[in-house]
């Protein structure tokens, strides 16, 4: 049987569904269950990136051709997002292998839950990049959502239910949105296939279209943290557990970003909007950076921080040029794999010193030294600092905003930089507070092996990326040149 | 291949030095002894050998070219001999200290880093190695705790500031030129205008400033280089700010070149004089602060802004001369401040304080650390036979030659400060009275010993022989285009007058011949006490007559008004400022739901009226 990208999709999904099936078999089992399943996308997907680079998978449904079915697109774009989805997720999963625990009195139904909310946010965001059509993109986008307002709620502690209940109320807020736009888009055009939207596209110039277009920066906006719609992040990230934070600041937000720029690259083409959005970007770049500055919380520091990337990403992303997308798809890499790596490192820092506060960081350098190198590779690597992959990343960032020659980009250039010198300095500080600083125990910390497989992993990709970027940037640069390219989509999906 | 193997060798050695201390610390000495011996090894065995190595990276179409030229060697072997040095120093000085295995990691690879930077023939590779250069140098400044780490952050943030700018400016290269080829680019500088160069040229200034210490970008230096790890000071100051003279060499000689970089500038001001004289206010203002210092390494560090400043008058000055004086003047500042470096760290070794107002009369305790500290304080001053002196007067009669009368009276004062604060750390440490409490120390260990004499030696060296290195300094310039001198072991001669070291050891001789005489022919010694000087035959207390507290302190009453650092206050109120906004911005996430709700409603209301706005109009 020819491997076929939907199982991409099915097999997360169907396995979330089993799980609580094969917990009555064994409980212990169904820890490892996002694993597999993880493990299998991430073998699945990386088969499929040769393939896809030149010649995108189309994969129709229940038989129809489009644009009566719905069909997945499997561009490079998709495959690489799948890649990081389920790197990310395979390694965050052997993470909690051992970071989720119930006491014994509430039994193991509880971390059941946990692994199937796991699958299936996974699910959702896999569905995702790999769909074509708008409605599908919604169901997905839905699947994901519920299921990190569930698991930032996880920890059943009065920072997360509130967390939870804002984040659900904005979250619900922008889907309402969202929903609203899929209907002004079908009422105008009659069919919900993301490829025969942006064929008609053309044709209709009616100021609904830009309300849709209005709409769906809102809603997917409010899930990718742009500003000022991002007020859920601090509280969300920062409350959940260490594992789904790096879930979430790893691969939710950046699917959000995907869908806006999914819908504005192939529905409605560069227009004067892209403009708005870069100096949305770099607005949110400042403010989190700053907000991160005087941050007293660890997890606080790097949801803020997060932020900050974000804005960078939407910056890099509405430059317009093949330039910028692909210099926006490396920041995203890089802030995956690194904002993964320090949330992980931060979970067992927190769980040992029982704090979240910067204070108990004190002298950690001694007493969990690995952990604490670890984190300072991926901090440096955040701030872009060589031979670590941000180095790479904001390089061809500050290249893609030079090379349009507009005033304005310099600008926001400049400012970008100034926000990289503020995001060194409260790095800065925490690592020397983690080395240079005296604690007063002095006990050496082992943390389980669970911490170190996935973080090494991390690390290395880091440095490897670093001193070797040409490794992905020319499969970044072709799936640019797909994003940005509507009628390569068009034609692809028709088979014309 | 030989460049990219002795960087390997050395990021390498670093990692294995590390290993090696969790395996016994004997091992981690022998390691990093070594290690550093190789590469001073190897990059002596590459003299002459000019040349480069490309490879290519698939990232952007960058290449990596490692050039071996003049210059980078000249540095090389500077970078490599001192850390050699200092990594002896440090085997008896850091001994019984906590965390060895990281700082002899830190200082192969820091040494490595700057050798990656001299090497690098691309300005991507030489950004690449700058950065790891500034984060490696904070992470082993921090070293100390304490008052270390708001220094290292100082530090380290003004370094970041510097290379955002140079990397504005690195990234315009690219896109005006299409690469980043130092040797591409600098052929075909004839395709941009005087406007854009000076734009550059001014980013860069940001960038290299910085890190020189060029006032008024000079305010991290003092905090960083006293409350380093002593050995690792004589780093700093020694070649870790003449990284930023390398880069201006770079920019202003090297690729801009230096027939547009001379006439760059409107009608009245040229950009080089603009930097000769921002190079005469280091001189000036520096140096007298330097005299007010108590803390013995916060005067030396005060003391390296100065002297970075003859070496920018000397190098923006514009002619063949200046460029020889102050490439020479980098070469000695390097030798005779990591002495004095060393030698204060000896005596902070044995006496646990560096404050001036506490020491004294430790000449007949630590001798050797005396005469270091003398030749280093002649070498500072300018002493004749010192290295110090030659290439001072070369930077003077430069600076005469092209009737640059002020910047010379600036040099001159600031000559004078230099023999006010240079003769503060002699008296104030070795002689005077000595205190009870050092009555018991004991002599210099053995790997103290070593090198400071042999940075003494260097120093007499290069001042009665300045010819050896003359001679190498003056095909550098050659090379880059200025004209090229007479040099001889002995001397220098210019249309306008020769040095000549052999006529003034001579008569320097004839006078140390003369005066012994005259002490043997005159009344025979009668030895006195100490005190019986001081107190003319009277009893005194003597505590109470500590004669080196508050050495200057007449002196000191009426120049410490006009001598607060006025660029320290500004920087840290910007901080302040930066804190204070950053401060505010975070209520925005006030955490009332509503208000979150109400930001996005007007986010949507914003984007809708926006559209609807602009196409009203």
């Amino acid at each position: 049987m020819v491997m076929n990208p939907v199982f991409l999709i099915v097999v997360p999904l169907g396995l979330a569904f089993f799980t609580p099936i094969i917990g009555l078999l064994s409980k212990k089992f169904t820890k490892y269950v996002p694993v597999i399943a993880m493990l299998f996308n991430l073998i699945l997907s990386i088969s499929f990136l040769p393939k896809v680079i030149d010649n995108p998978i189309v994969v129709t449904l229940a038989g129809w051709k489009p644009p009566f079915c719905i069909n997945l697109f499997v561009g490079p774009v998709g495959i690489i997002f799948s890649i990081l989805i389920s790197l990310i997720g395979f390694l965050v999963a052997i993470y909690g292998i051992n970071y989720i625990k119930t006491p014994e009195s509430q039994g193991s139904s509880k971390q059941e839950k946990y692994h199937i909310l796991y699958l299936l946010l996974l699910t959702g965001a896999t569905g995702i990049v790999l769909t074509g059509d708008i409605f599908n993109l919604f169901v997905f986008f839905e699947i994901l959502c519920i299921s990190s307002y569930v698991l930032v709620a996880y920890n059943q502690d009065k920072n997360g239910i509130e967390a939870a209940t804002k984040y659900l109320i904005q979250g619900s807020v922008g889907s309402a949105f969202i929903l609203i736009g899929i209907g002004f888009l079908y009422g105008l055009f009659g069919t919900l296939n993301m490829a025969d939207i942006a064929q008609k596209i053309g044709d209709v110039n009616s100021p609904t279209l830009f309300i849709a277009m209005a709409l769906f920066i809102t809603g997917f906006g409010i899930e990718s943290a742009m500003f000022p719609l991002n007020a859920w992040l601090p509280d969300a990230h920062s409350s959940a557990p260490s594992s789904i934070s790096a879930i979430l600041s790893g691969i939710a937000i950046h699917i959000g970003i995907y869908a806006i720029f999914r819908i504005l690259y192939t529905l409605f083409g560069v227009n004067s909007v892209f403009t708005f959005l870069a100096i949305m970007g770099i607005i949110t770049l400042l403010i989190g950076e700053m907000s991160a500055f005087k941050q007293e919380n660890i997890k606080r520091v790097l949801a803020y921080s997060s932020m900050g990337q974000i804005g960078l990403i939407i910056f890099a992303l509405s430059i317009g040029t093949v330039n910028g997308v692909s210099a926006g798809l490396f920041q995203i890499v890089t802030h995956t794999i690194s904002k993964a790596l320090l949330f992980l490192c931060v979970g067992y820092m927190i769980y040992y010193t029982k704090s979240m506060e910067l204070s108990s960081l004190k002298g950690l350098g001694k007493r969990m030294p690995l952990t604490s190198f670890l984190f300072t590779i991926g901090a440096f690597s955040l701030i872009g600092l060589p031979p670590f992959i941000g180095f790479p990343s904001k390089l061809s960032i500050i290249f893609a905003g030079l090379k349009t020659s507009d005033p304005l980009f310099l600008i926001l250039i400049i400012l970008l930089l100034c926000a990289t010198v503020i995001e060194g300095a409260y790095f800065f500080k925490i690592i020397q507070l983690l080395y240079f600083k005296k604690s007063e125990k002095k006990d050496h910390i082992k943390p389980p092996f669970t911490l170190f497989l996935p973080a090494i992993i991390l690390a290395i990709l880091i440095i490897f990326i670093g001193l070797y970027p040409g490794f992905i940037s020319s499969i970044l640069n072709k799936s640019a040149a797909e994003f940005v390219d509507k009628f390569f989509y068009i034609k692809t999906v028709f088979g014309v | 291949m030989t460049l990219q193997l002795i960087l390997l060798i050395g990021f390498g050695g670093a990692v294995l030095t590390y290993f090696a201390g969790k395996i016994s610390s004997k091992l981690r000495e022998i390691f990093a002894v070594m290690i550093s011996l190789i590469l001073v090894g190897m990059i002596i065995s590459i003299y002459g050998k000019y040349s480069q190595e490309i490879l290519t990276l698939g990232f952007l179409d960058f290449r990596i070219i490692f050039t071996l030229n003049r210059l980078s060697w000249l540095f090389a072997i500077i970078v490599s001999s001192l850390t050699f040095v200092t990594i002896v120093f440090s085997l008896s000085y850091m001994k019984g200290k906590e965390n060895l295995n990281f700082y002899y990691m830190m200082m192969i690879f820091i040494s490595v880093s700057m050798l990656g930077i001299v090497f690098s023939g691309t300005l991507l590779l030489f950004y690449i190695f700058w950065e790891i250069m500034s984060w490696s140098t904070f992470l082993l400044i921090s070293y100390n705790k304490g008052k270390a780490l708001s220094a290292g952050l100082k530090y380290v943030i003004m370094s970041i500031i510097g290379s955002t700018a140079m990397l504005i400016a690195i990234v315009s290269i690219y896109i005006k030129f299409g690469t980043l080829d130092i040797s591409a680019i600098s052929q075909n500088i004839n395709i941009v205008s005087f406007n854009y160069i000076t734009y550059i040229l001014a980013l860069f200034f940001i960038g290299f400033g910085v890190k020189a210490a060029v006032v008024p970008l000079h305010t991290w230096l003092p905090d960083a280089h006293s409350e380093a790890p002593s050995p690792f000071s004589a780093i700093l100051s020694g070649i870790l700010i003449k990284m930023g003279i390398y880069g201006f060499i770079l920019i202003m000689y090297i690729i801009i070149g230096i027939k547009i970089s001379l006439v760059l500038g409107t009608e009245w001001i040229k950009f080089h004089y603009v930097l000769a004289w921002l190079g005469a206010i280091s001189i000036l203002i520096p140096s007298f602060i330097a005299i007010l210092q108590n803390d013995a390494k916060r005067l030396l560090a005060w003391s390296s802004i100065g002297q970075i400043g003859y070496i920018i008058v000397g190098i923006s000055i514009g002619t063949g001369l200046g460029f020889i004086g102050g490439t020479f003047h980098l070469f000695n500042h390097a030798i005779f401040k990591a002495l004095l470096f060393l030698c204060i760290a000896s005596v902070e070794y044995q006496t646990r304080t560096r404050n001036l107002n506490q020491l004294g009369g430790l000449i007949k305790k630590m001798p050797i650390t005396f005469t270091g500290v003398l030749i280093g304080g002649f070498g500072l001053i300018g002493i004749p036979l010192t290295n110090g002196f030659v290439s001072k007067w070369l930077i003077y009669k430069s600076l005469f030659d092209s009737n640059q009368y002020f910047l010379l009276f600036f040099s001159l004062i600031g000559t004078w400060a230099a023999i006010f604060y240079g003769y503060k750390i002699i008296h104030n440490i070795f002689l005077g009275q000595l205190p009870e409490k050092y009555k018991d120390i004991k002599k210099e260990p053995l790997s103290m010993k070593i090198p400071i004499i042999i940075l003494s030696f260097t120093v007499l060296l290069f001042g009665i022989f300045p010819g050896l290195i003359l001679k190498y300094i003056n095909n550098l310039g050659v090379s880059i285009g200025f004209q090229k001198f007479n040099v001889s072991i002995m001397g220098i001669s210019t249309e306008t007058g020769m040095l000549n070291m052999l006529n003034i050891a001579f008569a320097l001789f004839i006078a140390i011949i003369l005066v012994y005489l005259i002490f043997k022919i005159g009344k025979k010694k009668v030895k006195i006490n100490q005190y019986d000087n001081y107190g003319a035959g009277s009893y005194i207390p003597v505590d109470k007559y500590h004669y080196t507290t508050k050495y200057y302190d007449p002196l000191y009453r009426v120049i410490r008004p006009f001598l607060t650092d006025y660029f320290d206050k500004f920087y840290s109120w910007i901080a302040n400022c930066v804190k204070s906004i950053s401060d505010t911005i975070r209520k925005i996430y006030c955490g009332d739901l509503n208000y979150y709700v109400i930001y996005i409603l007007g986010f949507l209301a914003t984007i809708i009226v926006l559209k609807i706005g602009s196409k009203l109009w």
